[in-house]
């Protein structure tokens, strides 16, 4: 770890709740009302910040995540100036860019041309900067048969791709990206991703700001998660994603997507759901190829005979769900009353990366009843070790050198022929 | 800045202010820019704004740009609208109520150099009132200095002044042949112009900046400005000259700083003579204060610029 890049010492903002005055009129009444002894009630203040300290080295990539309103766009926006702290102190060596939206510097009635130098203006370059890069900065947004058209003619994903394309080439020290790449298509996000990680492979100094949890963990070193304006949280990003799943998950607790209210209703009770890994460590990020047993821990008021445990996974951003149940393996458990524990070993849980839920349910299999259910969902991550294939993470390999064909005919046709 | 020390005082900001501004201050440690918190007259304000001539220069030409975007007479604009008032006035003032203008001149001509100098000062604090509300969506996502916005408002203006003011040569030209009582002639005290055109826009730059900061926090100021700008009009020497007998409006007049400085502008060109009168000089030391403590009353608040805007 170098010099710091971007410092910020227990630094606090507030801002005020509510109206300011916006007119001469509201502050004349507002004199009147306090010469008359009458104090309209103030609207109080909210606590963006609440002494945040963290700090940025030189060429590293920290990921800012954290609910709406954490005081995200706020860190971003004192690191760049334009808001200035209550208290604590904000320091950046370089030069700095900030992404914070592109598009502000936009005007709808000059051309993509004419915006691409005001932009780069506006970012910090000189004409002649503009002038050497504006080939690439045009190829990069793909806009080529546009830049002559006014910009109020673009959709939205054009002017955030023409915005992105400059700030792309400005060569900063320091960047600062917040929640940019949301728009624009699939293919253009890609190459805001890959450009991000080039920058930060050149040695630039990334802060990002994103509720894109995946592009994150995959671009940064580090991690912070903001929550209502503190620090909750700072180190490795799988394991702040983690932690802010976790979060975010004891916050919408009383939602029915997390929670199995029932689970208060039944006879047993699911103490919990541990992960372990091979070497019997209790993990709460499970790698696709590696083994992890699953230990399911409960308590049953009454013996059951035939007791049948089950555990599933749901992927938190789509339908995908996997389903494990002993009874299926032809494994029923006879438990007396009290505390116990089964565990289901499996040799991999190929998912792709990402992250999921966990949860367990045990069964009476002689009345086919609900016996205990997990009061709620565990949040899981699973690590494919960067070598996603899908939704699941198959193991697969490509064997041998690459073998010389002779010319003859061939094995198989490529492409369908017509008689 | 009255309004802002003001609203500062009774907000209810002030105890929260109060507890913070107690905490020690941190210096900013900063290597090569955004020295932002600097006073005025600590060099660091000026590399800084050296440093964004770009930006400066990017944003007077996108006002420009876009003040005659889908205009079919474009730039010639800024020539038509003083000559279409020099017009009006003279329609007024040679058909209606006559003025008797001492020094001979056309009136068309003393009209015209009067409206082309009062058309770039009004026309660049109508920019600068709202460059800043105008510009809200940068002033609150994009650092730069903050001092950008009014400035690149009068230079767009100033664009516009130099355009109207190459028509004077034609104008000239045209009453020096046609105009068998007057005849003009040349003069070295037309060098004194830049000083002339300086002296305005310290006073344009000083005034654009309280009243930038001044509409940010408070939106009636635009509506009074407009109020305002019309009746200097009537108290400066654009369209008529004012009265000798000065009994009335002395003081008014006297402290009036456009109307030594568009006197300059006639007397530099037209009449051969310096512009250099006592009334000129403290017009030139009231520019001067009027941007000194604007610009500083402008940086000590330009923090709070993107959180009230």
């Amino acid at each position: 770890m170098g010099e710091a890049a971007v410092r910020f010492d227990n630094v606090s903002k507030t801002f005020r709740r509510g109206q300011l005055h916006d007119s001469l009129r509201d502050v004349v009444a507002a004199v009147f009302a306090r010469l008359a002894g009458r104090t309209r009630e103030r609207t109080g203040f909210f606590h963006a910040l609440k002494d945040v300290s963290f700090a940025v080295a030189r060429g590293e990539a920290l990921g800012i995540i954290g609910p709406n309103g954490a005081g995200k766009s706020t860190s971003l926006k004192l690191l760049a100036g334009i808001l200035k702290p209550d208290a604590g102190c904000v320091a950046v060596n370089g030069r700095l860019a900030a992404l914070i939206e592109i598009s502000a510097g936009m005007h709808g009635d000059l051309t993509g041309r004419e915006n691409i130098y005001l932009n780069g203006a506006i970012m910090g370059m000189g004409r002649s900067e503009v002038e050497r890069k504006l080939d690439a900065i045009v190829a990069f947004s793909g806009l080529e048969d546009f830049l002559d058209t006014p910009v109020k003619r673009y959709s939205t994903g054009m002017t955030a791709r023409l915005g992105f394309s400059v700030a792309a080439h400005i060569d900063p020290d320091i960047l600062l990206v917040d929640e940019v790449l949301s728009v624009g298509d699939v293919a253009f996000r890609q190459r805001c991703e890959a450009r991000m990680r080039e920058m930060v492979d050149a040695g630039t100094t990334l802060v990002f700001v994103t509720h894109n949890l995946e592009q994150m963990r995959s671009i940064c070193h580090r991690a912070v998660v903001l929550d209502q304006g503190r620090v909750s949280f700072a180190g490795d990003p799988t394991d702040a994603v983690e932690h802010y799943m976790k979060a975010t998950m004891n916050a919408v607790g009383e939602q029915s997507y997390m929670d199995c209210p029932r689970a208060d209703r039944l006879p047993g009770r699911l103490l919990g759901l541990q992960f372990r890994d091979a070497s019997g460590r209790a993990v709460r990020t499970v790698r696709s190829h590696q083994p992890v047993d699953v230990e399911v821990d409960f308590q049953l008021s009454t013996p059951v005979r035939k007791l049948c445990a089950e555990v599933s996974f749901r992927a938190l951003n789509g339908g995908l769900f996997v389903n494990f149940n002993s009874g299926r393996e032809g494994r029923l458990y006879d438990v007396p009353a009290g505390r116990s524990r089964v565990r289901v070993r499996l040799p991999a849980l190929p998912l792709a990366g990402g992250n999921y839920v966990a949860w367990g349910r045990l069964w009476d299999n002689t009345e086919c009843s609900l016996v205990a259910e997990s009061p709620a969902r565990v949040p899981l991550l699973i690590d494919d070790e960067g070598r996603p294939t899908g939704v699941l993470a198959l193991p697969n390999a490509w064997p041998g050198q690459a073998e010389r064909l002779e010319m003859c005919e061939p094995a198989f046709a490529l492409t369908g022929s017509h008689p | 800045m009255r309004l802002g020390d003001f609203r500062q005082k009774i907000g209810p900001q002030t105890s929260e202010n109060r507890s913070t501004e107690t905490l020690p201050r941190h210096p900013r440690r900063r290597e090569e820019d955004h020295a932002r918190m600097t006073a005025i007259g600590q060099p660091a304000v000026l590399t800084e704004l050296v440093r964004y001539r770009h930006l400066w220069w990017s944003l007077t030409w996108r006002d420009l740009r876009v003040r005659y975007k889908q205009s079919v007479l474009g730039i010639a604009w800024a020539v038509l609208i003083p000559l279409s008032t020099t017009l009006v006035f003279t329609f007024v003032f040679t058909h209606g109520v006559k003025v008797n203008l001492q020094t001979g001149m056309p009136y068309v001509l003393f009209a015209y150099l009067g409206l082309v100098p009062w058309t770039f000062f009004s026309a660049s604090l109508n920019g600068c009132v709202n460059s800043l509300v105008a510009n809200r969506s940068l002033v609150t996502k994009v650092y730069f200095p903050r001092e950008v916005f009014p400035l690149s408002a009068i230079g767009s203006c100033l664009i516009d002044f130099c355009v109207a003011g190459t028509v004077l040569v034609g104008l000239v030209a045209y009453f020096h042949v046609s105009d068998p009582d007057w005849s003009y002639v040349p003069h070295a005290t037309v060098l004194w112009l830049p000083t002339v055109i300086l002296v305005q826009l310290t006073l344009t730059a000083g005034l654009g900046m309280v009243l930038a900061m001044a509409n940010l926090f408070f939106r009636d100021i635009r509506q009074i400005f407009a109020v305002v700008i019309n009746l200097w009009m009537f108290l400066t020497c654009v369209v008529y000259p004012l009265p000798a007998d000065r009994s009335t409006t002395g003081w008014i007049v006297a402290a009036n700083p456009m109307t030594p400085i568009i006197e300059g502008y006639r007397r530099c060109i037209i009449e051969g003579e310096s512009p250099f009168t006592i009334r000129f000089a403290f017009a030139a030391v009231l520019s001067v204060v009027i941007l000194g403590l604007g610009w500083r009353v402008f940086r000590r608040q330009a923090h709070k610029f993107a959180e009230c805007v």
